[in-house]
């Protein structure tokens, strides 16, 4: 029996989701309970409650014990992103220049497409815009000009401005997003219709909020800055009165930290932050923070992440024990300027449907997906076309009687009789061998897509260790990692919570972005390279301020900030741009500037190859970063004594059919929770705990460590 | 095989289908029963006892007579082109539009074509006045049959459905 001492519970992990609200505690001992309880859109901090209390009975404790003892707490949901995708967001009216009106509502090409699987995308007949977040009929134009260069042209209109306030207020707007050209590059125009509409409204007598791009997203691009600024009104905006009302329930219940939320860029930010719209995704980000605090513990600078869920699969590289960042992103079929950890995504999941692809007389999965409906295993799901699931259920991988915990039961011959019907029948095999064959296909895709996108960035697997996670993960992990020649495939026994975990690691971080441009040859004279080191530290300065400021809404004291300046770079003329923390605290010399180029030549070349270098084409600096964080409390890895291969007998639950390579085996079933660091378990087996289940085949051996991590290998 | 109901294609032939639908009908493959189940939509609409052997556009089919078993081209209205293999735009009533005048009627002035180099012909259903067809081809050009449909092959070949019977 586990001793439960009073270790205090120290960090907390929310991710709610649009069906299920799952809660993630750790103790300080490393040790950790999730909990679940249905989403209630109403009042998110009631299905947080209710899902902490789920998950901290694991440990006989309540709420009131363990609020007040948590040192930190990252919330991760789903309601921003719902509120754009469903259009539900605030009245938002839009000020842009006049002649543009239009613009918002074409949008880019691109937004017609986005999100779609590669045969929607190719066919144009599937293309179709969604409706813009600001109609026509609460947008207005002011004239003015800026040039590309910076130069004011045509000065401001002031009446122009006070003119459409006056009438997007009519218009019933809760809310005025100003977006103007180029004001990236010069921002007094802007900044100038933001006080004029700001004095009218006060004129007005009206309370509303106004947001103006530089003060938020001072990025090139008018479709991805206006898009951005309108999503912080139209979406950000209520989230921020959800978060008080979660953080306000927290405080009643005793917490004394600060909530915080997981963040595009990979950190975590205030809820009272200025700029929240960069919380619309966190799920995916949270498993590749996770999987860097892990790969530093355990010391593997590169990491292959990988995700599988219901509807897809996710994976994101970390090399050199940093992730990438992609600086204009797409979201909810919108094009932003955000900075995001860059992942790759392929609509193929453990939900994904299976169909005979008429033409082809092959099997099809997805694009579309079962989704929370699991598939036709699950009588109540209404469903009649067969997913991943239903082969799963049918082969002995999945425990019907304990999905979820329990939570539904599966009808294994309802799954059945629709594998032999849709799929087994047609293609004249047998339901087993029709069901391995859709799982191969699956495992086949899968380690494609994870293979192709190492080589295609020009690294080798053998190089990188294989992190599995997801509700669904650890069944397919043997799948797609077999012959793929990871160092080492690695499977975390929380992998179901592993997103909440991750959240619950990053700093607590702001980040900020600005466009500049500089364009600097290579043996450029001195006055020139202090010249663009000018306008890099300017930029910084204005962003260190704004990274400062965010901090002291929380209390901290500007000198507790650590700052983390960057920039993004190109060789001038080329098209991708690679993002460099920079060497330099501040920027002032021609000596400082050789140390930039040096810093970007250098990334450069491990990540594409030195000999693709081309200083001779001069240099550009095409953004600048600046990153605050300040010391967060992290979780701590679970570190148990070992306690020998051989597992206990307590852990073994019995055996279970399961067919792989064309016959049926008597797979081993062991307890995930009653297995002890050091035990060793050979395929055929199969481990199972209430959240996840981990599918070890013959052919394969898992051992797991003091941290609770799974090995994976092949022994042949 | 994803398959829809008779209420989902009716509710596609009026264009009123919901939009996660539509999508799915566009990026599958097409289900085995879709023709019969449109065809039966469109019998609907139409008050001629006449069986719709296949639809040419938005108001016009190639029909089966209920009396002769020949098979014409026909309008909504009930207005009858002739025999289906002959062009029906030779038996409609046309309207063409080869001057600035009649061109700024449709397009804003200057957006329109040269007409000594483009003109329109609009088809319309002598009986109802129901715009068929616009053709936009140069002047001199012969009055265009669209195409001859392989009605045998589509129904045996394409959707497996027996060929309605015809007399000649």
């Amino acid at each position: 029996m586990e001793v439960q001492t009073a270790s205090r519970v120290q960090v907390m992990g929310i991710d709610a989701g649009g069906t299920m609200t799952d809660t993630f505690f750790v103790r300080g001992d490393g040790r950790f309970v999730v909990g679940k309880a249905q989403s209630n859109p109403a009042d998110e901090s009631l299905a947080i409650f209710n899902s902490s209390e789920d998950a901290l009975a694991h440990w006989g404790r309540g709420v009131d014990e363990v609020y007040p003892e948590l040192v930190t707490c990252v919330y991760s949901g789903t309601a921003m992103l719902n509120r754009v995708v469903q259009r539900k967001g605030l009245d938002v009216g839009l000020i842009c220049n006049k002649g543009f009106e239009q613009v918002h509502s074409m949008g880019r090409a691109v937004q017609s497409y986005l999100g779609y699987a590669l045969e929607d995308r190719i066919h144009l007949n599937t293309h179709r815009y969604d409706e813009p977040l600001v109609p026509l009929s609460r947008t207005r134009g002011v004239t003015e000009r800026t040039d590309v260069q910076g130069e004011v042209v045509i000065p401001l209109r002031e009446h122009e401005v006070r003119q459409a306030t006056r009438e997007l207020v009519e218009a019933g707007a809760q809310a005025i997003a100003i977006c103007l050209l180029q004001s990236h590059k010069n921002e007094s125009n802007e900044k100038r219709a933001r006080d004029v509409c700001r004095e009218e409204l006060v004129k007005l007598g009206v309370d509303i909020p106004v947001f103006a791009s530089v003060d938020y997203y001072p990025s090139r691009k008018e479709s991805h800055r206006t898009n951005t600024t309108v999503l912080e009104a139209y979406a950000a905006e209520p989230s921020r009165q959800t978060l008080q009302k979660v953080s306000e329930r927290f405080r009643k219940h005793g917490a004394k930290f600060d909530l915080r939320v997981m963040a595009t860029h990979g950190g975590t930010i205030s809820w009272k932050a200025k700029e929240l719209a960069r919380t619309i995704v966190s799920g995916p980000i949270g498993g590749v923070i996770g999987s860097r605090l892990l790969g530093e513990a355990l010391g593997y600078e590169n990491i292959a992440c990988s995700d599988i869920g219901g509807t897809s699969f996710d994976m994101a590289l970390i090399t050199k024990g940093n992730f990438a960042i992609a600086s204009d992103p797409d979201m909810a079929r919108l094009v932003l300027s955000l900075p995001l950890v860059a992942m790759d995504s392929v609509g193929a999941g453990a939900g994904s449907f299976v169909r005979i692809d008429p033409y082809s007389g092959g099997i099809k999965l997805g694009p579309d997906s079962a989704g929370y409906r699991v598939g036709t295993c699950w009588p109540e799901s209404g469903l009649d076309t067969v997913s991943v699931s239903d082969c799963h259920v049918v082969l002995g991988y999945l425990n019907p009687e304990n999905f979820l915990g329990g939570a539904i039961k599966l009808d294994v011959e309802r799954a059945r009789q629709h594998i032999k019907a849709q799929i087994a029948d047609p293609l004249g095999l047998s339901v087993e061998d029709a069901a391995a064959g859709v799982i191969e296909l699956l495992d086949l895709q899968l380690r494609d897509y994870l293979r192709a996108n190492i080589s295609a960035k020009g690294y080798n697997p053998a190089d990188f260790v294989c992190f599995s996670y997801g509700g669904a993960g650890p069944v397919h992990t043997y799948g797609y990692t077999e012959g793929a020649g990871f160092k080492d495939v690695i499977v975390p026994a929380w992998a179901a919570g592993f997103s909440a975990f991750g959240c619950a690691c990053a700093d607590f971080e702001y980040r900020y972005d600005k466009s500049v441009d500089i364009a600097v040859p290579q043996f450029a004279a001195d006055d020139a390279k202090e010249a663009a080191c000018q306008t890099i530290q300017g930029a910084w300065a204005e962003l260190a301020a704004k990274v400062i400021d965010e901090f002291v809404i929380n209390g901290f004291k500007p000198e507790d900030v650590i700052l983390r300046p960057g920039f993004r770079m190109q060789y001038m003329g080329q098209l991708n741009d690679l993002e460099i923390t920079s060497p330099i605290a501040s920027a002032a010399t021609a000596a400082d500037w050789d140390q930039i180029v040096e810093a970007y030549e250098n990334t450069y070349s491990r990540v594409y190859a030195s000999s693709a270098r081309s200083p001779e084409l001069g240099f550009s600096v095409t953004g600048a970063i600046m990153r605050g964080l300040v010391m967060t409390q992290k979780p701590v890895l679970p570190e148990d004594p070992e306690m020998g291969e051989t597992p206990p007998e307590e852990a073994r639950l019995g055996t279970r059919p399961f067919y792989r390579n064309r016959k049926w085996v008597d797979a081993v079933l062991w307890k995930m929770e009653s297995l002890k660091p050091g035990n060793r378990v050979a395929g055929p087996a199969i481990i199972e705990s209430d959240a996840t289940t981990f599918v070890v085949p013959d052919g394969f051996e898992t051992r797991l460590d003091k941290h609770r991590l799974f090995h994976l290998r092949e022994v042949k | 095989m994803t398959t829809y109901t008779k209420e989902q294609v009716s509710k596609l032939v009026e264009g009123r289908l919901d939009w996660e639908t539509t999508m799915r009908m566009l990026s599958m493959p097409k289900d085995n029963e879709r023709f019969a189940l449109y065809v039966e939509t469109l019998q609907k609409k139409v008050s001629w006892p006449d069986r719709i052997v296949l639809p040419l556009g938005p108001h016009l089919y190639i029909a089966q007579s209920a009396k002769t078993k020949q098979w014409v081209t026909k309008c909504d209205c009930g207005h009858e082109f002739g025999d289906y293999r002959e062009n029906w735009k030779l038996n409609a009533v046309v309207y063409v539009r080869d001057t600035e005048e009649a061109m700024t009627e449709v397009y804003p002035k200057l957006m329109a074509p040269d007409t000594s180099w483009q003109v329109y012909r609009e088809y319309y259903c002598p009986t109802c006045g129901t715009m068929h067809d616009v053709e936009a081809p140069t002047p001199w050009y012969p009055v265009i049959h669209d195409f001859e449909p392989d009605i045998g092959a589509f129904y045996e070949e394409w959707v497996g459905l027996p060929v309605p019977e015809r007399a000649d």
